[in-house]
């Protein structure tokens, strides 16, 4: 058998104490196998981005387990097993594009730096910007070069925070099929963050259904939506029975 | 892909011709001021004014008469004020630039311990608050006692005054500059398994440079002034703080004297702010600099 590359069992999190504190999460039991496409969905306030940033080693659990390619979370960042990618795109304005796709690399001493944030960009289809800064590109490209940053150094687990939240409708869709174009060609598991359904069910294998106070998982959903995806698929019954579907699940927990 | 983006350079005339139009402009806000000084004289001597300053020739000389003062003999068959006066502000800009430079390193190096150790902060930034709080009138003639005592050259003490009143701006903006980043761009960089110093370098300080450089340029001038004070319990006889000494002495018989090196003075604090203009236009992306408008918002 692989080893999961993220395995959460009895994962929990308290922020704060006494009168203060919150619980965040209680728990989890979440196995994602190497090359899935997981999302986590659920109301504000249920623990989703908590989740994310447990398994990126940003916050350490209060109690439970959480293992990562194997490892602790802790290791799993110092051999640089995580991108990632926030809802804010978060390139540094004084380098070019080009080179904030080689911060990265910089810092893990790639020698062939240049030419592989050129073949990133290449892959997000933005070679044509790479000595443009990051201000003089739309929202939806800076999203592209984040992401581009994030892959540049072959990361196993690609963790995304609502990457897309702050988007337009029509961007949104065009990233969620370069995304999905992406996840086909590096073979790279990604965890995805998200509060859009429809979202949330055309890019995953499988759909974590969250709720809130205290986060916990109610439902996690496959989706078995067939490969490649594309317009189409947007027009699928399936597609529309598995949106019904979280959406019910989503529905029990807030009546709960 | 269809995105539009935005139109990346603002319209605006070439280089050569803005130089031009901004010491134009600067050549005509001096002329300007000149005028309404001779205009309150003119006014005011008819009028009969004595408040709020006397329009007569020793209180309010004329702008020209300023001007040709710099080209008079200092004292009979002495050189010319304005070679006298050049050569003082050598001497002057020196003790401020060693001053600055000594000040802004130090300042640098303490706003980068306080973005590192909170502890340091709550420790050490009471006293650099203290330390400005603390008239410079009473360091300087003990530095200048200490550093005769330590064979250390009076310019050099004159400098370490100056650096003394340098340092203070550099290290709040420093360390304002440093925390400035996006919590999401430290993130990432712990998920790069970076290092505090790649940390600092590669993010809190070009963060930083906006703020370093409005920083330094308040220092600038502060370093001149902190130059000029710290001349005088020296008994520096060289620099320009002990030239305003000597003619304000004589500003109630001769005051054009005075007011020339005012002018003076003031011309190399702005030679001194320059040079630091310069400096950042080279450092830091137009986009970037302290008054443009901010290139993203802030988290």
């Amino acid at each position: 058998m692989t080893v999961p590359a993220v395995e959460a069992r009895d994962l929990g999190k308290i922020f704060g104490q006494g009168d203060g504190r919150v619980e965040a999460l209680r728990e989890i039991g979440l196995s994602v196998a190497p090359g899935e496409f997981v999302s986590l969905i659920g109301p504000s306030g249920c623990g989703k981005s908590t989740l994310l940033r447990l398994i990126g080693d940003l916050l350490a659990p209060t109690s439970g387990t959480l293992v990562v390619n194997g490892k602790p979370p802790a290791q799993a960042r110092r051999d640089r097993d995580y991108g990632m990618v926030f809802q804010k795109a978060t390139l540094l304005d004084w380098r070019t594009v080009q080179r904030n796709v080689e911060l990265p690399l910089e810092i893990m001493d790639v020698a062939e730096r240049g030419e592989r944030a050129r073949q990133m960009l290449e892959m997000v289809q933005l070679g044509d910007f790479a000595s443009h800064y990051p201000w003089q590109l739309s929202g939806g490209m800076q999203q592209r070069v984040a992401i581009a940053r994030a892959l540049a150094f072959r990361p196993s687990l690609l963790l995304m925070d609502e990457p897309f939240g702050a988007l337009d409708e029509m961007t949104r869709e065009l990233m969620q099929q370069e995304v999905l174009r992406i996840w086909g060609e590096t073979g790279t598991t990604v965890v995805f963050v998200t509060h859009s359904i429809p979202e949330a069910v055309f890019l995953s294998n499988r759909v974590v259904v969250m709720s809130a106070r205290p986060g916990r998982i109610s439902e996690i959903i496959a989706t078995g939506l067939p490969h490649p995806r594309n317009e189409d698929t947007r027009e699928a019954r399936e597609y529309y029975d598995k949106i019904t579907e979280v959406r019910e699940a989503l529905r029990r927990e807030e009546r709960r | 892909m269809t995105e539009p983006i935005s139109t990346a350079e603002p319209v605006a005339p070439p280089p050569h011709r803005r130089t031009r139009h901004r010491v134009l402009s600067v050549i005509g806000v001096i002329l300007v001021l000149a005028a309404l000084w001779e205009l309150y004289k003119v006014v005011g001597k008819a009028l009969d004014l004595t408040a709020p300053v006397r329009p007569d020739n020793v209180t309010m000389p004329h702008t020209w008469d300023m001007i040709l003062e710099l080209f008079q003999p200092v004292r009979r068959g002495g050189n010319l004020l304005i070679l006298d006066l050049l050569g003082r502000s050598f001497w002057t800009l020196r003790e401020a630039l060693v001053g600055f430079a000594i000040g802004a390193l130090i300042g640098f190096g303490l706003g980068v311990l306080f973005a590192r150790s909170s502890l340091a902060e709550r420790a050490f930034m009471p006293y650099v608050v203290a330390s400005q709080t603390v008239p410079i009138l009473a360091i300087a003639p003990m530095v200048v006692v200490w550093g005769g005592r330590l064979d250390i050259p009076q310019w050099l003490s004159v400098s370490i005054i100056s650096a003394y009143i340098t340092f203070f701006p550099v290290v709040i903006n420093t360390l304002r500059g440093l925390r400035s980043p996006d919590p999401k761009a430290m993130e990432l960089m712990r998920s790069y398994a970076s290092t505090p110093r790649e940390v600092l370098w590669k993010l809190q300080v070009p963060s930083a440079l906006p703020y370093i450089f409005t920083a330094l340029k308040i220092s600038a001038t502060a370093s001149v002034i902190g130059a000029l004070i710290g001349e005088l319990p020296a008994g520096f006889q060289t620099g320009l703080g002990r030239a305003l000494l000597t003619f304000s002495q004589q500003f109630a018989v001769q005051s054009t004297k005075l007011y020339a090196t005012v002018i003076v003075t003031a011309a190399v604090g702005i030679l001194f702010v320059g040079l630091v203009t310069l400096a950042e236009r080279q450092l830091v992306p137009e986009s970037r600099r302290a008054g443009a408008e901010p290139g993203r918002a802030p988290a």
